[in-house]
């Protein structure tokens, strides 16, 4: 099996990551009482926990890849659509950014857009409209049935909402 | 016969003209969510988890148990019409399904499978009715050292002994305790890993990372990797009914295989996955139809389902009795419990008698419910497999943004939620099990209040855990299913290179 970047990289996040909570750790107080250990012990374990899975991750993806890794043949994958990926990416970014401004409604049709696009759906517009009248739909039980406040935006208004 | 009358209270309970209606409103709501593909049961009650926000406890857990079900007998019906396990305890269950179906027979397979969840559900939950209060028995003599012992030996099982790699299981339990220091400790109220921000304050919410990593990160993964290629739905033609021999060939396998899963799901062990892939390789030993396996044999349907159902039973039993998840479903439950202040434990069965026995009463309701409703409304399900892909997903994402939204109306948590759709689409990409993730994150906060505990009551004495015998046993036992395997491993390679 060929030498994974990936794999690599990926060992080294959690390597990176145990470091970090190690660093995290180092801030904490070690104030105790009865029990002799402070709120900084079990951070430091977990930090110990991380270390250790990141280099022995880093050891098998640096000898001869990942152990017990399923066979490309048994993956049933095409290569990387990166459209998709970003389509569905930027749709969530979008919908966190829309959601306390233009509110759940609109910023749930243009989530449902998105998505329906890195999918490969052509017809944005009538994804847009399906998203809109599920994101209302939603709303309208969430809101008026269930009491749960989810903001309105700019159909304020007409809706209601936060 | 102290579980006797606990049941008959419970059926009390359970039989409530409204608590009836929430069982039933689960399981249709179950099933339904729980058909869409690459929705599994976990993801299924994390998403509908929103709707029983105005609830009493009692009413929304019995809606849970019918979730819970549904999703189960849900995820079924799409691993056998469309080969897509939505889980890993389905994957056995799919190699002898699909091909039913594939030739024509997905009726009886889908009936199979429906009525041996039935019979495997209900004598899983007659067994945990039994089991439960001998459990709590033994629970009530545990302290904090016991409860951290039983505590590492579930953390170990679940990530090291259970799935294909116990490096990459490490990896991930190690992630999923991380994310559960964030928030404030709760012996010192320290604040701990959450930056100043006040959404990280609370912690991070299970329900989140499940959504992120089941929903988000499997919409991601399927997009870029998979939604390319083409996609074939079975059929459902001909005659739903088994035939004679399918039921004489079928009942065996049912009741061999709630023999494997209950035991497996009960001892803290969590995973559906061993017991069904021993049912399967158990039934394909035992069948007088050997030829048939690997072309869609009943026995090969009925095992494996029913020793899925009968484990998820079985992990209520650690769940309801000691407060232990074991599987990422359980590890949601328990956070639906959480937000009503309810901490299932010994003394649950001991405080709220009317809540756990109506729960447990409302399982044999809920498998009753399953199966009259949902057989005869089979076509209807498979009709929601029609619904076109990007539709599916889209709608999806709606409904997972939703759940993560509104637990604080802030942004903060669907940023987060998009991170663990991010980490989630790492860890499927690079097969890094997500169970124990989810584990470690709900379970590792309350494993560090009772190791803290422990050693507050010894005065810091870290011997505690070893002198305490009931802890030593479970920590001793955790050891050897650590080391044991690794020291076969090695004399096996010893002895090929000798």
């Amino acid at each position: 099996m060929r030498r994974s970047g990936a794999q690599i990289a990926l060992s080294l996040a959690v390597l990176a990551l145990g470091a970090g909570v190690a660093l995290g750790t180092a801030f904490l107080p070690a104030q105790s009482g009865y029990a002799r250990i402070g709120p900084n012990f079990i951070p430091a374990v977990v930090a110990f926990g991380l270390i250790v899975a990141g280099a022995f991750l880093l050891v098998e993806a640096l000898s001869g890849g990942w152990r017990s890794m399923p066979e490309p043949a048994e993956r049933t994958e095409h290569a990387l659509h990166w459209g998709a990926f970003a389509w569905i990416s930027g749709g969530l970014v979008a919908h966190m950014a829309l959601m306390q401004w233009a509110g759940f409604v609109l910023a749930g049709a243009v989530l449902f857009a998105c998505v329906a696009r890195g999918f490969g759906s052509a017809r944005a517009l009538r994804d847009a409209g399906v998203g809109l009248a599920l994101s209302l739909g939603v709303f309208l039980f969430f809101v008026r049935v269930l009491n749960v406040s989810l903001p309105g935006g700019w159909l304020k208004p007409l809706i209601g909402g936060l | 016969m102290e579980a006797f009358a606990g049941l008959l209270q419970g059926f009390d309970v359970a039989l409530k003209p409204i608590n009836l209606l929430w069982g039933f409103i689960g399981v249709t709501l179950g099933t339904f969510v729980g058909v869409l593909p690459g929705v599994g049961p976990a993801l299924t009650v994390a998403m509908l988890l929103p709707l029983t926000a105005q609830l009493d406890p009692t009413g929304a857990l019995i809606m849970f148990a019918g979730i819970y079900y549904g999703a189960m007998f849900g995820g079924s019906t799409t691993t056998i019409l469309l080969n897509t396990p939505g889980e890993s305890a389905s994957i056995a269950t799919a190699l002898e399904g699909n091909k039913m179906a594939k030739a024509g027979r997905a009726g009886p397979a889908l009936a199979t499978s429906a009525i041996g969840s039935f019979v495997a559900g209900t004598i899983a939950v007659v067994l945990l009715t039994l089991l439960a209060p001998v459990v709590v028995e033994v629970a009530l003599k545990f302290g904090p050292a016991e409860y951290f012992a039983l505590m590492v030996f579930a953390f170990t099982t679940v990530a090291a002994v259970l799935g294909a790699s116990t490096t990459r299981g490490l990896a991930s339990l190690f992630v999923g305790l991380m994310l559960g220091l964030v928030g404030i400790d709760s012996q010192t109220g320290q604040p701990r890993f959450a930056f100043g921000v006040p959404e990280l304050l609370d912690g991070i919410d299970v329900v989140v990372l499940a959504v992120g990593l089941f929903a988000v990160g499997e919409t991601l993964y399927v997009a870029a990797y998979t939604s390319r290629l083409p996609e074939t739905l079975e059929k459902m033609s001909g005659s739903i009914w088994m035939s004679a021999q399918d039921w004489k060939r079928s009942a065996p396998a049912w009741l061999r295989a709630t023999a494997i899963g209950f035991p497996f799901g009960s001892i803290p062990a969590g995973g559906a996955e061993i017991p069904t892939f021993l049912s399967y390789s158990l039934e394909k030993k035992l069948t007088k139809y050997p030829e048939e396996f690997g072309s869609g044999a009943i026995e090969g349907v009925a095992g494996p389902e029913a020793a899925n159902n009968a484990s998820a039973t079985g992990v209520l039993v650690p769940l309801l009795t000691l407060g232990i998840p074991t599987s990422a479903t359980a590890a949601i439950l328990l956070t639906a419990f959480q937000n009503y202040g309810i901490q299932p434990g010994p003394l649950l069965f001991q405080i709220q008698p009317d809540l756990v026995w109506g729960l447990i009463a409302s399982m044999y309701v809920g498998n009753v419910i399953l199966l009259v409703l949902n057989l005869p409304l089979i076509g209807i399900w498979v009709k929601v497999l029609s619904i076109p892909r990007p539709m599916l997903y889209a709608g999806i994402l709606v409904f997972a943004t939703l759940g993560a939204y509104s637990l604080h109306q802030s942004w903060v948590d669907l940023a987060t939620l998009y991170v663990f759709g991010l980490l989630g689409f790492v860890m499927r990409r690079f097969d890094i099990p997500v169970a124990p993730a989810v584990i470690g994150l709900i379970l590792g906060p309350l494993a560090e209040t009772q190791f803290r505990r422990a050693l507050s009551i010894s005065q810091g004495d870290a011997s505690v855990f070893l002198t305490q015998p009931i802890s030593a046993a479970f920590l001793a036992v955790t050891a050897a299913l650590v080391v044991v395997p690794w020291l076969v491993r090695r004399r096996r390679r010893l002895r090929k290179l000798g």
